[in-house]
């Protein structure tokens, strides 16, 4: 799928893929440019009332044309998803160039956009309907229990670079957007059935209508059940996991000037996992099959009101995750958050939006001799507020957006991150982008509180021969500061000819201020018995460099009927510890994240309402990791035959019967292998 | 947990419960601006009465020209092809700026013509065209519809002077969802 068609108002297809956010959000849900002609619907049925009630922009801030944006955005839409057979919202973001998404096991994920990819990922910021999942606990998502019905996603936006000023901190390699349809899209019955080898058995039902006069709402639930995987000797591994979720969705009618949205969602997951922690006594270490838990929710309220010209938007919204793992750490964290936005055209040719937000996050945790974080209870306050304005000049031929995010957090104080992007349109086929921006990635609880107890030396042995057991801890400090990133990207975007479109982004980072472990001074511990030194490694910020790369996207309609999509991505890591860091690992990140990644599909719609999906995914070699390259080719049959029935095989990584993707840092989970699968799954709408 | 299972399994209950019923609906996962404007374009011409005179023969198609960068692309076309409307098909034509305008029934300027406003509005001056516009300011100043959106929704401006010189009927149903705005001075002035 190709988010930017053409580069200009003036082409066939432009306009189907819209920027909500200045930079950011798509606004139009369309799968339009992404789908067969077919795949358009028909509208010359509905009145004009009901065109009224559509809501082409769900999330906030002033549309922009895809093609228009001064950023390296790509949109996932419903088509899309549901033509891909992903079952999860990993599984869907496979396609988008430039992201790494790996499994580690059956539950966990390392998904990160250009370089630094982990299971703690910290430069990625991830919302669903302008709600923040990314935890202040350790600055990354758990990737596990960030899930929705996939049948009611509009689309799912991602966008490789910072958005720090439109999002605000953290929002540093990347920010995905995901997108739910309002509840006046999603009216009716849908029940949907999933089984399949390996994996899965999943079960979901909506069903949506109306309240009153005035308003539409939805509720649904689905239930998911994954089989264990394979361990690296072919055996039965212990990572299966499920999750039983629920939620609902109310929007008004939009007759007036006011539009009001109110969601939820609850949820609870059982994981499994193979988990290897240190130990004080003989052997030094233990390896055991260890369950978890995760369960939480999220209540969500956002009120529209328009103005002749301009628009205000407040959103509320109070989200829980509660993770327990008795063997390793629980932890219970709030978060209450407010923002407010307001966007004004002034004149013809310049559109203004400002916000503030403030946001309270409550945790409390508890430890095990492995984890520990203190204090117990903390509670954060974050102040922001962001301006960004958009000039064009020419016709609208050439646009400057200037902005800056300001914030305030308890860690560092106040952080600035401005921007400046700049697009011109070149005739009617060609458009070229460039930004400079900063952004932050400010410290989580753990960067500051934290104390992980890594290894365990046994007494004598090397490298410290010490009498006593010596425990290799990772310490947080409170001097620990933001990372910083200074980033400047390029982009170019072409119709080469009416059915061939391309599309390349190109990008510089200079990170300064990167996490490294610094040594620490070793101190003797009575308590827990045995007495044991312990060799610390402390928070600090003694890590920088340099990633640079280039990523293209071709889409190419060979036939009405006929897609070919191919994107490419490449990504060097120049990244290395400061000369005055004594961080005795590895030298850097380079290694964790693919150098080469490519993917190519084919979607093709044949006779009969039969429509089928081939794509072909590569990816490099972790040499850190020394995980070797792999291909994975995913396959798509789906048949729909009338409005209400909808059946689809799908078929994952069919090259490979058994491949590993990741291993996973700091927690020292057993990783384990992506089997070749099969599933097949049956949807009825009524 | 066990407690949050029984909710969701109840919940499953009512949602297959109430299923059935009145389950119709737009599934307006495809919302794109330009097809969406494209259907307001289409209602309008449902909803608007041209004078005999407009059409040279009774089965004459309404021409809709769309002038200068065009945000549609073949959206519009899929929209209104095969429709008949009191025997009119209805097609679609896109107009360079300069071009002559006397065959449209319909005239969507596009955005790129802001510049040239004026211009544009004076050569359909006296001529039974329906000017369509999302140009802010377009029907203040003698366009007579212009399409904004608000929030996340498209919303219309009428200017109901502007369509009675053009000499067209305008539905008293469109006008209700309408905001009515005035010809500006500047508009007046420029007659």
């Amino acid at each position: 799928m190709l988010p930017i068609r053409k580069q200009n108002h003036g082409s066939p297809t432009v306009g189907r893929r819209f920027l909500s956010l200045t930079v950011v959000g798509l606004l139009l849900g369309t799968g339009a440019s992404a789908q067969s002609p077919q795949g358009v619907p028909d509208i010359s049925h509905m009145s004009i009332e009901e065109l009224m009630n559509v809501e082409v922009t769900s999330v906030a801030k002033r549309p922009q044309r895809l093609a228009d944006a001064a950023a390296a955005i790509f949109v996932i839409t419903q088509e899309d998803i549901r033509r891909s057979g992903a079952a999860s919202i990993p599984e869907a973001l496979q396609m988008v160039p430039g992201l790494e998404v790996v499994r580690i096991d059956e539950n966990k994920w390392a998904i990160g956009s250009r370089g630094f990819n982990g299971r703690f990922d910290n430069k990625l910021l991830v919302l669903i309907d302008g709600r923040s999942v990314y935890t202040p606990l350790f600055s990354g998502v758990y990737w596990n229990v960030q899930d929705v019905m996939l049948e009611d996603v509009d689309r799912i936006e991602v966008i490789r670079g910072p958005g720090a000023t439109l999002w605000g901190a953290n929002a540093v390699d990347g920010v995905i957007n995901i997108i739910t349809k309002p509840a006046q899209a999603t009216q009716g019955g849908l029940v949907t059935a999933e089984g399949g080898t390996e994996e899965r058995t999943a079960e979901s039902v909506r069903y949506g209508g109306k309240l009153g006069n005035s308003a539409f709402y939805r509720i649904y639930s689905k239930y998911f059940e994954w089989e264990p995987s394979i361990d690296a000797t072919g055996k039965a591994a212990h990572d299966g996991w499920n999750a039983v979720r629920a939620g609902f969705r109310v929007d008004t009618k939009s007759s007036g000037p006011n539009a009001l949205t109110v969601q939820g969602d609850l949820y609870d997951s059982d994981y499994k996992e193979t988990l290897t922690i240190p130990s004080l006594n003989p052997p030094y270490s233990s390896m055991f099959a260890n369950d978890g838990d995760y369960a939480g929710g999220n209540l969500l309220g956002r009120w529209n009101h328009s103005f002749s010209r301009s628009s205000t938007t407040l959103q509320v919204y109070f989200d829980r995750t509660n993770v327990l793992d008795n063997s390793l750490f629980t932890d219970h964290e709030s978060v209450y958050d407010i923002d407010f936005q307001h966007d004004i055209h002034v004149g013809e040719s310049q559109e203004l939006v400002w916000g503030m937000g403030y946001r309270s996050i409550q945790d409390s945790n508890g430890s095990s001799f492995t984890v520990s974080l203190q204090p117990n209870h903390s509670s954060l306050n974050q102040f922001s507020s962001f301006l960004q304005d958009e000039v064009s000049f020419f016709d609208r031929r050439l646009r400057v957006t200037l902005g800056s995010k300001f914030e305030h957090n308890d860690f560092t104080g106040f952080e600035f991150q401005p921007n400046v992007r700049v697009l011109a349109n070149i005739g009617k086929n060609q458009s070229v982008w460039a930004a400079t921006s900063r952004a932050v990635r400010t410290p989580a609880l753990t960067e500051e509180g934290l104390r992980l107890n890594e290894a365990v030396v046994p007494p004598g042995a090397p490298p410290f021969f010490s009498p006593l057991p010596v425990v290799e801890a990772i310490f947080g400090s409170t001097q620990f500061k933001s990372e910083d990133l200074l980033a400047y990207e390029f982009g170019y975007r072409v119709q080469v000819a009416k059915s061939v479109s391309l599309d390349i982004a190109t990008f510089y980072n200079n990170y300064s201020n990167l996490r490294s472990a610094e040594p620490g001074q070793p101190f003797v511990e009575g308590s827990p018995a045995p007495t044991d030194v312990v060799y610390p490694f402390v928070a600090s910020n003694k890590m920088g460099g340099g990633t640079y790369g280039v990523e293209p996207f071709v889409e190419w309609k060979v036939l009405p009927k006929w897609r070919l999509l191919g994107s490419y991505s490449y990504l060097q890591m120049d990244i290395a510890k400061n000369k005055n860091s004594l961080d005795p690992t590895a030298d850097n990140p380079d290694g964790q994240s693919p150098k080469h990644q490519f993917f190519v599909q084919s979607s093709i719609d044949l006779p009969k309402h039969f429509e089928q999906d081939l794509s072909l995914r590569y990816v490099d070699s972790l040499p850190s990791l020394n995980i070797p390259s792999y291909y994975s080719l995913d396959f798509h049959l789906g048949w729909r035959p009338g409005t209400h029935w909808e059946f689809s095989l799908v078929g994952h990584d069919l090259l490979n019967s058994r491949h590993l993707e990741f291993i996973p840092e700091f927690i020292n989970t057993t990783p384990t292998e992506v089997q070749r699968t099969v599933s097949g799954r049956i949807a009825w709408k009524f | 947990m066990r407690y949050l299972r029984l909710t969701i399994a109840a919940l499953l209950c009512m949602s297959l419960a109430s299923g059935g019923a009145n389950a119709q609906s737009a599934d307006s996962s495809e919302s794109s601006e330009y097809l969406i404007k494209a259907g307001f374009i289409y209602n309008f011409a449902q909803l608007v009465q041209w004078p005999p005179a407009a059409f040279a023969q009774p089965d004459s198609p309404i021409v809709i020209g769309i002038l200068g960068v065009d945000p549609f692309g073949e959206l519009i076309d899929r929209v209104v092809q095969n429709k008949k409307l009191d025997g009119r098909s209805l097609i679609v034509k896109r107009l360079k700026r300069g071009a002559s305008l006397k065959e449209c029934s319909i005239l969507f300027v596009s955005s790129s013509e802001a510049a040239h406003l004026e211009e544009v509005l004076q050569s359909t001056k006296g001529l039974p065209i329906l000017t369509i516009g999302e140009i802010p300011g377009f029907a203040v100043r003698g366009g007579i519809i212009n399409l904004t959106l608000e929030g996340n929704r498209v919303r219309f401006e009428v200017n109901i002077e502007a369509a009675k010189q053009a000499n067209l009927n305008i539905s008293s149903r469109l006008l209700a969802l309408a905001r009515i705005v005035p010809q500006s001075a500047d508009g007046k002035r420029s007659e």
